[in-house]
């Protein structure tokens, strides 16, 4: 098991696409700081005013945790791109590279291939959600410096205190690395079915977008199936830096994203377990 | 002994396409099997069954006396493949995929033996290279070290010349007599072409159609025996009526006014030519071929006309 | 038509004469605490505050304050930010109390708490004043303002309530409490992507929940003055 594993973490490393989604990250978050650098203020003060008419608020309010909220926040439609990147390739990209072919000559069940298969997306998951903490969160707070943190939402407008920040974003990223999982099983769902990674990836992303459009309709036709979509669970990490924390609400996101992951990867292995492999 | 290899009435179709259709046969341990057939004839559909790549309809595959499917893939621990094209992680060196593959066949495989494997298929030198560099007689080298560094007793070979140069081809049939003679291993190889069959196979099977059409020892099929041979006069009169009269007239296969078919062992052809000459006959051509090829060349043609 | 005006006159002054007395009695009470509220020049005094407005969500801010009069007000947060209601509704009982010449009108006196308070209406003369009407409950024996109802041109009414300790002498309250009237707060949910706790629920209901608590809103603001030191003699600098 553990070898099949470090074979497929091997393989995902060994390959300069995976560093590509690396590099994506980096550049997106390096643009939105630069952006924030130099017109933050004009940024700001769009969000704030509502808040600004009636309080004067000073001090470093646009800090490396208000950078990193902005940057996490915009990345929601890239970060399930960078995932599916990988997990969406690592069965069909093997099959169309045929060397699923040779790999399922092997006595090695497929059960336990698929498993290692998510295992290792999963890993890949965690990695580029650690690497996007670093350049998100710890670089801005090297270049935009450290304070309390606001919160801009629609309807309520949140500080938190500095000493009160970091761990909200430990469980922040944790409940991303859960979402992004739920992407990365979909994905390998998707990638089980296809002989060429093309096809999961973009479906992937299609699924996602369909799902958030549906849910930011509004419309009341759809009003029964939101909840169970899991597109709007997976802001879920929004919710920590609210005051109170809905813990209730996060827990029941987390239980719906990690029962997707289960259907998910159920599904991979039953289904795989039962392809015929013709590539 | 049971057989290394055994299939009953497998059966696998794509839709309406019937790839396999009841195909039984048997490969004892030793045997370098061939497995002759056209293209989409079924060879390579039977043999990802055989590795557990698709899944029969119907039908029972044995490995070592043992029935196999998707819950017993461990009986592939003693079987090595190369199933179509030697496809590999191009971004790897060959030292890599090699390594990899090998971690994955459940037996402890020491660098010496990935060594060892690489000298038997004349990679040494060139295993650091990344696979994408590679020709692709070296790939399908490669995938034969594959196959075989874990020290299967059973080696599937699907096509294992396609896209070769002729130099590879040769080096290809040099490579599996040794491993069958030298290293002592089973062998079945899959080919579209009878005469690459006939020089490295001890047994072999016919199938078109996804059906056997014929099976059993090359020897016995390729025998000499079975050569046809046909004979073209230009002055046919009494041609055939000699012919019958004479000694030649029990091995002929069928006749027209100036042209017989005789199934004869080549070595008495000269003894034929002698007669006819003797008998006043004007040969225009002797021309010899073996049943077998013939029939399989009858196939390809039904499946050329077809097509 | 003399004796008329006379006699109204006479009539209107013995209806005023009462009030006139004691609206002296007023106005000097008043001009006394505003003299007394001048003695303050400056001050900077640990503090925390905490703002209880519905669509804000603050915690306790702990910080210093920095004062200098007659309008300079300063939380300064250690690095962290600073939130203080806009500048002209100021959180200093010297500027709820009208500046310039003012018509006092004294309501007399009520118990408040086991306390005798003296209320006293205060109108500015200037009507340009931001200030339309004050109404201050005085402590005439601490010569300090316990609470003051300020109603403003542009800013609502201002209710500002005061607890006194250790710096009574200097009229500096150790607790202020400050009800003000505030404005909507709503932005556009397509700019915020919230993050919906109850996803499908009727767009409705949580519009009408928002909207219920957002609009014409009052808002506390508690500041605790934990320490004061008086007439450092702070520069403008620390108010930049």
């Amino acid at each position: 098991m553990i070898q099949i594993l470090r074979i497929e973490i091997y393989k995902i490393f060994k390959r300069p696409r995976t560093y590509i989604s690396f590099g994506i990250v980096l550049a997106i978050t390096l643009v939105i700081q630069l952006a924030l650098f130099s017109d933050g203020k004009e940024f700001l003060g769009f969000f704030m005013q509502g808040i600004n008419e009636q309080f004067d608020v000073q001090g470093n309010i646009l800090n490396g945790y208000l950078v990193a909220y902005v940057i996490l926040h915009s990345l929601l439609m890239q970060i399930p791109l960078l995932v599916a990147l990988v997990a969406g390739d690592s069965l069909a990209g093997e099959a169309n590279l045929g060397t699923l072919r040779l790999l399922l000559t092997k006595p090695i069940s497929r059960t336990k291939l698929v498993l290692m298969k998510f295992l290792s997306s999963f890993i890949y998951t965690l990695i580029l959600i650690i690497w996007l903490a670093i350049v998100a969160l710890f670089v801005s707070m090297l270049l935009f410096g450290t304070g309390d943190m606001i919160n801009i939402k629609s309807d309520s407008f949140v500080v938190i205190l500095q000493n009160d920040v970091m761990w909200r974003y430990l469980l922040a990223f944790c409940f991303a690395t859960l979402a992004m999982t739920t992407i990365a099983s979909l994905s390998l769902l998707l990638s089980a079915f296809a002989d060429n990674a093309i096809g999961p990836i973009i479906s992937t992303m299609g699924i996602v977008v369909v799902m958030t459009i549906l849910c930011n309709l509004q419309l009341p036709v759809f009003n029964h199936i939101i909840p169970y979509l899991f597109t709007p669970h997976m802001v879920g990490w929004k919710g920590f830096f609210d005051d109170p924390i809905p813990y209730a609400a996060i827990g029941r996101s987390a239980i719906t994203l990690a029962a997707y992951t289960i259907v998910f990867l159920a599904a991979t292995i039953y289904y795989f377990n039962k392809k015929d492999i013709k590539s | 002994m049971p057989s290394i290899v055994e299939t009953r009435n497998l059966y696998k179709s794509f839709g309406s396409f019937k790839a396999v259709n009841g195909l039984s046969f048997s490969i004892e341990k030793g045997d370098v099997y061939g497995f002759l057939g056209q293209n989409g004839a079924g060879k390579s559909t039977t043999m990802r069954m055989i590795m557990g790549l698709i899944f029969p309809d119907s039908g029972e595959i044995f490995i070592n006396g043992e029935t196999f499917n998707n819950s017993k893939r461990h009986l592939l621990k003693n079987i090595g493949a190369v199933i179509e094209r030697p496809d590999m992680y191009g971004y790897l060196s060959g030292w890599d995929n090699l390594r990899i593959f090998a971690a994955l066949s459940d037996k402890n495989i020491t660098k010496a033996r990935l060594h060892e494997v690489l000298e038997v298929v004349g990679l040494t030198g060139r295993e650091k290279d990344k696979v994408k560099a590679y020709s692709q007689g070296m790939k399908q080298r490669l995938g034969i070290a594959i196959a075989l560094v874990h020290q299967p007793d059973l080696l599937v070979l699907d096509e294992p010349t396609n896209g070769l140069d002729p130099q590879g081809i040769a080096e290809m049939r040099q490579l599996i007599n040794r491993l069958s003679g030298d290293l002592g291993k089973t062998v079945m190889v899959s080919s579209h072409l009878l005469h690459e069959i006939e020089q490295v196979a001890t047994g072999m099977l016919v199938i078109h159609k996804g059906k056997k059409i014929v099976s059993g020892k090359v020897k016995d099929l390729l025998n000499p025996d079975e050569t046809l041979v046909s004979v073209a006069v230009t002055n046919d009169t009494h041609f055939v009526e000699k012919l019958n009269q004479s000694q030649w007239g029990k091995m002929m296969e069928r006749t027209t006014s100036g042209s017989a078919t005789f199934k004869m062992n080549p070595s008495v052809i000269p003894d034929l030519n002698k007669w006819l000459v003797e008998h006043d006959f004007r040969v225009k051509e002797i021309k010899s071929e073996h049943s077998l090829e013939a029939y399989f060349l009858s196939l390809t043609h039904d499946t050329d006309t077809q097509n | 038509m003399m004796s008329i005006k006379a006699g109204l006159q006479i009539l209107f002054l013995s209806i005023l004469a009462p009030l006139t007395v004691k609206a002296d009695t007023g106005t000097d009470l008043f001009y006394a605490l505003r003299k007394k509220a001048l003695l303050v020049k400056d001050y900077t005094a640990d503090v925390n505050m905490q703002i209880d407005v519905s669509y804000m969500k603050i915690p306790k801010l702990k910080g210093t304050m920095y004062f200098k009069s007659p309008d300079k007000l300063r939380l300064e947060r250690h690095g962290g930010i600073s939130l203080l209601p806009k500048k002209n509704v100021n959180l200093t009982i010297s500027n709820l109390m009208p500046a310039g010449n003012v018509l006092v009108i004294d309501i007399g006196n009520v118990e408040k708490d086991g306390k005798k308070l003296h209320v006293l209406k205060v109108v500015p003369d200037d009507d340009q004043n931001n200030i339309v009407l004050a109404k201050l409950w005085v402590d005439e024996a601490n010569l300090v303002a316990v609470r003051a109802e300020t109603t403003t041109r542009n800013d609502g009414t201002i209710i500002m309530d005061l607890t006194f300790g250790k710096y009574i002498n200097w009229g500096l309250p150790d607790k202020v409490a400050l009800l003000v009237d505030l404005k909507d707060y709503k932005l556009p949910k397509g700019f915020t992507l919230d993050y919906e706790t109850n996803p499908g629920a009727k767009p409705d209901a949580q519009a009408e929940k928002a909207a219920k608590a957002s609009k014409g809103q009052k808002g506390t603001i508690k500041i605790n003055y934990l320490k004061y030191d008086v007439n450092t003699g702070l520069s403008d600098e620390k108010f930049k």
